[in-house]
């Protein structure tokens, strides 16, 4: 299991906001909806998009992102591919608060 | 092709000289006034008077026009063809007749005389089919269904009606296969779409001849947007045939489909285009279906006319088992660029597909091929095939191939190969050494380099491709 | 061995005053390169980065790459004892460059090649004694120095790289080898390499980049511009074998004249990011190109090597064969074109790419491409992928090989192919060495 990085203080990530983040030189989509923050590979499993581009549905039940280029949304809990045009997952990583700042622990 | 389901050649086998109809048959303009046209241009009002024009429950007016803003949200796509169209220049939508007609006699008689021609009536007649629907402009003006398999629970509607009499079954699967935010095209038919064929083959029921559609667009600057949708439940099997014409003007008109397919366990379903626009016709299209366990997808997809298509058919293997098969044959001649081609995405362990795509570039056109064979992850023992053949037969011609692999799976093996060559001088000098000229010759060599798609047409459509081959080639030199 | 820098070079950054530093420590260059400089670093202030919108970027993802981390060369680099070079191990060579940070380190050439009027060395310092015949070659633009923004801050700010010009039929027989090193985190590598040979002439040139240590963070921003005349014939071989955290950026292009001949061979396999455009012109009738590629990535690594034979004259050939092996969580794109122009009739083009999944969570792209304007051509291209055969693995084990022997015998077996067409010993020896180190126990199916 690989170590939690610090990612910046939890005040710099408004609520609801979407932040491209480096964790161990992967790009990492932090989100901050509704008090709570989550954390995805920025990459739409369908072609690659850039999820930290794409617009923040946090009142959708489950919450989800969604990719700007062809719309697939992923649940901003467990990265679950919940439309079209993505089938698969995309990797949701563990977030904590601690001392105010964010940290990440990269699944593997 | 696997074949044992579906109907094949054989089945509907009879005398060549029986077919009907020739070959400069879509080139004619139908003289009708229509009963609706709404004015040109793209906009709320015009997309919510479509809604209110079909009496639609709320839901759809809102996808529409939330569609409407994801279309004007969305850049048009910078690859493929060039897309000139003024979007605001358009009749969005046009209402031929009130109403459908379940008998030929009913409908308007200009309307009849149109379909009489292309030979839709005739092979009704002779029971070629087990189901027609036929779509003039934005409506479908005439439906048909064998009466045993609406008893089997066959349906066999235009997507209209659909939303009003099965609006459960309908919900369930319109726009999750294709969401308008897939691309630009989708999201421009989720809001002004209509017309289409809505099907559900309910479980273990096997359609023994093909349900036929039928699309004509006959008025200039038209947009003719129809929408399919076809469910086939466990163990069903259908074969959908659609053909589509028009005639010339001189301005553009526009056609954009969205056709959503689900094939579920052990079910089959293959899905033939003929695809004759006239060749001031922009055919910008989508279509997807999604196979789960053991199911069989096959696209047979001919493209001989419009002056630009776009269109990739796709099938989603999203179980174990699943199987994807598309035949896709381009013929391009001057003034046009069909940029067509397939994908097949591998979502479950154990699933194969196969693309095998003819193109021919003629005479200054430009034929492309644009595929996509995706390998997600976790699907292990896949297996994909994938041959694209071009020919170009004259300098002034141009022939492109874009396939794009992605494989984020280990257990794969996935092969690709494509070529671009010419007619082989050797093949023409035998040939006309037998006698032929130098033309026949050409189209004789044309026509077996097309061969492994027109075995598969039913038997009228086949003849058909035939002869339009044949025009293609008139004249043309090796 | 983590090398530590001048500290003038690590405040230094790729902005105005890092530019204006970088000239100030140039003062022998002549005003044309000076002019030239400028107006490149003015195009590449105005210019955006590639967007992940453009299609050539969309698989590769550059948002993490931040170029102020980095800092341009500026003057004589202190003398690191770096690795020994791959490729010319053993080999009897006619010339030799070797640079640090892109700053020459050492430079030589047979004294009767230079008698015969052979230039090479490094390009930063032949630049001011053979000003006028460099010139000319810059104003060929064989890489369009405004094509994006990293071939602007190249064109701006390069320091490294080696020309090799050599005279209307002089053969040169032995090998010429050049090799680039980075050592400390924040370093930077800019090459720009040119290669002019002339009418009948023939050369080989072996080069080669490698880091002095696993885990600095360096920058390659390079460019590649081959000109083989008429009748001229170049064996190229290019081995990018960073270390893994290293951003590798490079427009790379060869013009061959009428009968020219080419063999490029492309080996890749460091960097945590290549991002390669390798071209090909074919302008000469009967001109010919091989082009060979390896590669082979493990960790997170990314490589996208963009590849593009262009047929602009008849008769020409063209034959690509990319083979790349993937293990972890490495992913490679491979893009490839074959473009036919009009006048390109009877050309006979190939290109092919296997890949070898070496792991499930590794992912390869393969994007083969043609777009053929000519009717009389023969033009095909075919790719595969694939795993590694249990059964073979089985076979060799029940030889008494360990699994991981094993495995590294059934890869070296894939890049065969590839082997087989480099016609240079000690560049075959070299790259089936470095492959077979990287190669890993695979993980029991």
């Amino acid at each position: 299991m690989s170590q939690f990085f610090p990612v910046g203080p939890a005040g710099d990530f408004a609520d609801p906001s979407s932040t491209l983040v480096d964790v161990d030189d992967e790009s990492i989509v932090l989100i901050h909806a509704s008090g709570r923050f989550y954390a995805l590979d920025d990459v739409c499993t369908h072609d690659g998009g850039p999820l930290s581009d794409g617009p923040l549905n946090a009142g959708d039940d489950p919450p989800s992102i969604e990719c700007p280029r062809h719309g697939a949304e992923f649940a901003l809990a467990d990265g679950a591919a919940l439309t079209m045009p993505a089938t698969k997952p995309t990797r949701a990583h563990e977030v904590k608060v601690e001392d105010g700042q964010v940290l990440v622990r990269l699944c593997d | 092709m696997a074949t044992d389901t579906i109907p094949t050649v054989a089945d509907l086998e009879r005398p060549v000289d029986d077919v009907p109809h020739e070959i400069n048959k879509y080139d004619f303009i139908t003289q009708t006034t229509g009963v609706f046209k709404a004015r040109k241009g793209l906009n709320r009002e015009v997309v919510a008077q479509i809604s209110e024009m079909k009496s639609e429950p709320g839901w759809m007016r809102d996808f529409r026009l939330r569609s409407l803003e994801i279309f004007k949200s969305k850049p048009m796509p910078k690859w493929g063809g060039d897309i000139a169209i003024d979007f605001d220049d358009v009749y969005y939508y046009l209402k031929p007749t009130e109403g459908q007609s379940k008998n030929w006699d009913d409908v308007p008689k200009e309307i009849k005389e149109t379909y009489d021609k292309l030979g839709i009536v005739e092979a009704e007649q002779k029971r070629l089919v087990a189901g027609v629907k036929a779509q003039f402009e934005s409506e479908v003006v005439y439906g048909s269904l064998q009466e045993d398999l609406g008893k089997q629970g066959v349906l066999f509607t235009d997507t209209d009606t659909a939303v009003r009499e099965h609006p459960e079954l309908l919900r369930q699967y319109f726009g999750k296969i294709i969401p308008p935010e897939d691309n630009k095209f989708a999201a421009l038919n989720s809001a002004v779409w209509s017309g289409g064929s809505f099907i559900y083959v309910p479980p273990g029921v096997h359609i023994e001849f093909p349900l036929q559609a039928y699309f004509r667009i006959n008025a200039e600057s038209m947009g003719q947007f129809e929408r399919t949708l076809i469910i086939v439940d466990e163990g069903a099997s259908v074969h959908y045939v659609e053909g589509c014409t028009a005639p010339m003007y001189t301005t553009e008109s526009l056609h954009s489909a969205v056709v959503e397919v689900i094939v579920k366990k052990n079910g089959r379903a293959r899905y033939t285009t003929i695809q004759n626009w006239a060749n001031n016709i922009y055919n910008l299209v989508t279509k997807r279906a999604m196979a789960y366990q053991d199911s069989l997808m096959e696209w047979i997809d001919g493209n001989l006319g419009s002056h630009l298509t776009m269109k990739y058919p796709a099938v989603y293997m999203m179980e174990p088992g699943a199987r994807g098969e598309i035949l896709s044959i381009a013929f391009s001649s001057k003034g046009q660029h069909q940029d067509a081609g397939a994908k097949v995405v591998h979502c479950a362990p154990n699933t194969s597909s196969r693309i095998v795509s003819k193109s021919i570039s003629k005479n200054g056109g430009r034929s492309s091929y644009r595929g996509l064979c995706k390998v997600e992850k976790g699907a292990t023992g896949v297996k994909s095939n994938v041959v694209c053949d071009a020919l170009i037969l004259d300098h002034d011609s141009r022939s492109d191939t874009y396939p794009y692999i992605e494989v984020e799976e280990q257990d794969v093996s996935i092969e690709h190969e494509a070529s671009v060559s010419r007619i082989g001088e050797e093949q023409l000098f035998y040939l006309m050494s037998r006698g032929l000229t130098e033309a026949e010759a050409s189209s004789m060599i044309v026509s077996g380099f097309i061969e492994p798609l027109v075995r598969e047409l039913p038997m009228e459509y086949a003849v058909e491709m035939n002869r339009l081959i044949e025009l293609q080639m008139e004249g043309s030199v090796g | 061995m983590t090398a530590t820098l001048p500290a003038d070079m690590q405040a230094t950054r790729f902005d105005a005053a890092g530019f204006e530093a970088l000239l100030a420590a140039r003062p022998g260059e002549p005003a044309w390169l000076t002019e030239r400089r400028r107006r490149s670093w003015e195009a590449f202030e105005a210019a955006p980065w590639p967007s992940n919108k453009d299609e050539e970027w969309m698989r590769t993802d550059i948002r993490l790459f931040k170029l102020d981390k980095f800092g341009p060369s500026l003057g004589a680099a202190e003398s690191i004892v770096g690795e020994q070079p791959l490729l010319s191990n053993g080999v009897e060579l006619g010339g030799r460059v070797e640079a640090l940070n892109g700053v020459a380190t050492l430079s030589e050439l047979d004294e009767d090649l230079a008698a015969q009027g052979v230039v090479f060395g490094g390009l930063g310092e032949a630049v001011t004694c053979h000003s006028e015949k460099l010139e000319k070659a810059f104003a060929r633009e064989v890489v369009s120095p405004t094509y994006d923004r990293f071939a602007m801050l190249n064109d701006a700010c390069w320091t490294g790289g080696v020309v090799l010009h050599v005279p209307k039929g002089v053969r040169i027989e032995k090998p010429l080898h050049a090799i680039a090193r980075m050592a400390g985190a924040g370093a930077s590598d800019f090459g720009k390499t040119i290669i002019v040979l002339e009418e009948g002439a023939e050369a080989t040139l072996l080069m080669e980049t490698a880091s002095t240590d696993a885990e600095s963070a360096g920058l390659h921003n390079g460019t590649i511009e081959i000109v083989v005349g008429r009748n001229a014939k170049l064996r190229y071989v290019n081995l990018q074998n960073w270390n893994n955290r290293t951003w590798h950026f490079a427009h790379q292009k060869a013009v061959v004249g009428r009968e020219g001949q080419l063999q490029w061979t492309i080996g890749a396999l460091g960097a945590r990011l290549a991002k390669v455009n390798q071209r090909v012109a074919l302008t000469g009738a009967d001109a010919e190109a091989q082009v060979n590629g390896a590669m082979f990535t493990q960790g997170k690594q990314h490589l996208c090597y963009n590849t593009h034979q262009h047929h602009e004259a008849p008769y020409c050939r063209s034959d690509l064969l990319y083979k790349n092996a993937l293990q972890d969580h490495s992913r490679t794109v491979w893009r490839g074109m074959i473009q036919v122009d009009e006048a390109g009739q009877r050309t006979d083009a190939y290109q092919r790419n296997d890949n070898l999944m070496l792991a499930a969570t590794a992912r390869a792209d393969s994007i083969p491409g043609l777009e053929i304007e000519a009717d009389d051509v023969r033009c095909t291209h075919g790719s595969t992928s694939g795993r590694v055969d249990d059964t073979m693995i089985f076979y060799a084990m029940s030889r008494g090989y360990t699994r991981q022997e094993a495995v590294r015998m059934i890869v070296a077996g894939f890049f065969q192919q590839v082997f087989d067409r480099i016609t240079i010993d000690s560049v075959r020896e070299a790259l089936g060495e470095a492959i077979g180190q990287r190669v890993q126990d695979l993980p029991n199916q």
